[in-house]
């Protein structure tokens, strides 16, 4: 085992936190937050350096990259709160796609996203919040060439844009998945906590598409399972990014910040908290970059390492949003610091496919199941 | 970034494993159990000198030293099989891991052959005598004096918490040789033979009830040669803090191996679908304490390996507290959950005596109320939990010292 970035992943850490400094600086988080950006140019700036076709694999008209260096992209998307449709497109649609569908399919439907040019989402939750496969109730039925849909699908990010939704529904007695327009479903958003990352209902009742939009052949159980854990693991590397921003404003704001004379961070019942911040966040950053490396090398370790990670950087999460607002003390509750950008970021992350404790008692189950094995 | 070891390593690995399956004790030899962490019994001396002769004990050393060179990585997985099979390295830990350790990297040729290699070999014992009853936390306050006095040290004082003392042949003392300068630098380390006149070693016993290892050793004007310094005059706080940092970037395995031992015994006893531990098994509490603390264990290897990876390419290693923290805190919390889920059984020994590897120390055939117990060693010893909190804020955070 090598647990450490290659001195090429280093390099694209630098060239894509530089990027992101420039291009998706706090005041862009902010501009979305306040409702006065669609943040369009930033999506278009990452489409014109290639890094929705990154991990795609070459085939679909990616460069083949592996999810370490996806890992890397999405723990800087996290540090900067940067907006766009990202993260659902890249690490939601494409490895669904990539898992369900024909690789005439795959290549049809992903060439365009790895281009930049489409963006999509999933739709698998129906309100439990835990994405399990298991839950899925909406169905399809076949109407000569077409199929009909029926049902509600919840907390689908940028379910209000994204062109594509690759909704899972049961067919047949099989659990399948089906490309829908996002023109096709009506998208209902919430008041979202983070503006940066919106989820919506979309209602199927009545939708009807082609049935050549049908994906792949036979159950997609497994499948989506496989494609989750990637969205999982995502949805974990941007939280960890979060994390790590709160952190290096706290830890820097601790040492200006004087009180009785002295730094804060001297006081002794300061460094504890932010001792233990920085625990949480190296623990939840190599379960991180573990279940980066079990999806790159598909590993059979992946399932145990994407609920890892994802209940690591929960636990992140928690500790750094509490501590983080707390030690930043009356300046941190302002709407004009920008310590709220990334507490919002971090606290989505630990709501969306599956909360720490759900993915903690995964990880029991799975260590007693082999254990009993 | 990559999951396996290279095949050179895994040869090294497979190598030493067939050493073992041909050289470790016949488990009917193994009846004889240490009584302290210096007391090493006839046949576990007889196994420590060989692994010593043929370069298996400290596989990072040179030959000469009971090794033979090996790579980080390699003594990596030299720490995987001997945790795999639960085997001990040395039933004087402290002995071989520090004692021999900060002769190895601070004495001289003579004092390496002369008290090193017999430690090394099993042939001679060795304990620490580094806190004091006004020196825990804050060590470098040690007030146990030595005057030279000609070619001798006298030494007065006392020591406390000293593991083994009683059955230690030599101590690796800290001690005050010049009380004018601050505390840090006036300090000098001293080998010293525990049947010098003057010398006086009282065994006490700890909260978990098993017998006694801690020792109050009292020194009423100790004559130790002045041969017997290791490394400079007044140098001694060097050697103290080179001592515990020895094997830095491998200390971190023992954490994960001991770890890693009480959740298989958990694991096990919880499928075991009998008595409370059925019931435990089904709980989603229960589920959601063993889910973070496989993470624990999880996120400690990597985080060791990480350390591992980047000591190899010559960066600094600045993990040794985080990881100190993680796992003696790790362990605890297991503990706790363990005690907690399992209701009134796990007051009871839930390991029979002699069911655990025949190879190992005795403490995990304690009761998991007494490993709890047990896990304030981890969290209190070598630096507080609070102490190693200080060291990650200051030294590694970059935090003003308070």
């Amino acid at each position: 085992m090598e647990f450490e970035f290659t001195e090429d992943q280093l390099e694209l850490q630098r060239a894509v936190r530089d990027m992101l400094d420039a291009e998706a600086p706090p005041e862009l988080a902010r501009a979305v937050a306040d409702g006065e950006s669609d943040a369009a140019d930033f999506w278009q700036t990452m489409a014109g350096l290639e890094w929705p076709a990154m991990a795609l694999p070459e085939s679909a008209g990616g460069l083949g990259y592996g999810w370490v260096e996806l890992a890397i992209v999405l723990e800087e998307l996290g540090r900067h709160a940067a907006p766009g449709p990202f993260v659902a497109t890249v690490t939601q649609f494409a490895p669904l796609v990539a898992e369900v569908a024909s690789p005439d399919q795959a290549s049809e439907l992903l060439a365009p996203v790895a281009a930049g040019r489409t963006t999509g989402t999933i739709a698998v939750d129906e309100g439990s919040g835990t994405w399990h496969p298991d839950g899925v109730q909406a169905a399809a039925r076949r109407d000569g060439d077409d199929l009909v849909l029926e049902g509600t699908k919840h907390y689908v990010l940028d379910g209000a844009a994204a062109e594509e939704i690759a909704v899972a529904v049961r067919l047949d007695g099989e659990l399948r998945v089906v490309t829908v327009p996002g023109s096709a479903v009506q998208a209902v958003g919430g008041i979202p906590v983070d503006p940066g990352v919106r989820h919506a209902t979309i209602a199927l009742d009545g939708v009807r598409v082609p049935a050549g939009r049908l994906l792949g052949d036979g159950d997609a159980s497994d499948a989506i399972r496989r494609a989750l854990e990637e969205s999982v693991t995502a949805v974990a590397a941007v939280t960890l990014g979060a994390c790590q921003r709160i952190f290096d404003i706290i830890n820097a704001y601790t040492k200006e910040r004087i009180q009785f004379s002295v730094p804060i961070g001297s006081f002794q019942a300061v460094k504890h908290k932010l001792a233990d911040m920085y625990r949480d966040i190296e623990r939840a950053r190599v379960l991180v970059y573990y279940a980066a490396l079990t999806l790159a090398e598909d590993h059979p370790d992946r399932t145990l390492a994407a609920s890892m990670a994802k209940a690591g950087t929960g636990e992140a999460q928690r500790r750094c949003v509490q501590d983080g607002l707390q030690l930043a003390g009356g300046i941190g509750y302002t709407w004009e610091h920008d310590l709220h950008l990334f507490l919002r970021r971090a606290k989505v992350g630990e709501l969306h496919f599956g909360s720490a404790s759900h993915h903690r008692r995964k990880v029991a189950r799975l260590a007693l199941q082999a254990g009993a094995a | 970034m990559r999951l396996t070891y290279t095949s050179e390593v895994e040869a090294f690995r497979a190598e030493f494993s067939a050493w073992l399956d041909a050289n470790l004790p016949d488990e009917a030899a193994t009846a004889i159990r240490p009584r302290s962490s210096a007391d090493i019994p006839a046949w576990a001396r007889d196994f420590q000198r060989r692994m010593f002769d043929d370069g298996w004990l400290v596989p990072g050393y040179p030959p000469e030293f009971g090794g033979r060179n090996a790579s980080l990585y390699k003594q990596a997985v030299f720490w995987e099989e001997l945790g795999r099979r639960r085997v001990t390295q040395s039933f004087n830990p402290q002995g071989l891991g520090i004692v021999s350790a900060s002769i190895i990297t601070f004495g001289t040729e003579e004092q390496k052959h002369r008290w090193a290699v017999p430690i090394m070999r099993a042939e001679r014992t060795a304990a620490l005598g580094m806190s004091e009853p006004g020196a825990g936390s804050d060590l470098a306050g040690l007030t146990t004096r030595a005057v030279l006095d000609g070619d001798r040290f006298i030494v007065n004082g006392q020591k406390v918490w000293t593991s083994g003392a009683h059955d230690a042949d030599v101590l690796l003392a800290f001690v005050r040789t010049d009380p004018d300068v601050p505390k840090h630098k006036g300090i000098s380390a001293l080998i010293i033979e525990t049947d010098t006149p003057g010398l006086v070693r009282r065994p006490f016993g700890d909260i978990t009830g098993r017998p006694p290892d801690f020792n109050e050793v009292f020194f009423d004007d100790v004559p130790v040669p002045r041969e017997n310094l290791v490394g400079e005059l007044n140098d001694g706080w060097r050697v103290c803090t080179g001592s515990l940092a020895h094997e830095r970037e491998m200390l971190w395995i023992l954490w994960s191996q001991g770890l890693d031992r009480m959740l298989d015994d958990m694991l096990e006893q919880l499928n075991e679908g009998a008595g409370a531990g059925a019931g435990a098994a089904g709980d989603p509490v229960v589920l959601d304490g063993l889910g973070g603390s496989i993470m624990d264990s999880w996120a400690l290897r990597l985080l060791g390996q990480r350390q591992l990876a980047r000591s190899q390419r010559g960066l600094r290693v600045a993990d040794q507290s985080l990881l100190k923290l993680l796992g003696s805190e790790a362990q605890q919390k297991l503990a706790l959950l363990m005690l907690e889920s399992l209701g009134p059984v796990a007051l009871d020994r839930t390991v029979p005596e002699g069911a655990q590897s025949p190879y190992e120390s005795d403490r995990s055939a304690l009761s998991w109320a007494d490993r709890y117990w047990f896990t304030f060693a981890g969290t209190i010893s070598g630096g507080t939990s609070e102490i190693h909190r200080n060291i990650i804020a200051e030294r590694v955070l970059g935090q003003p010292r308070g």
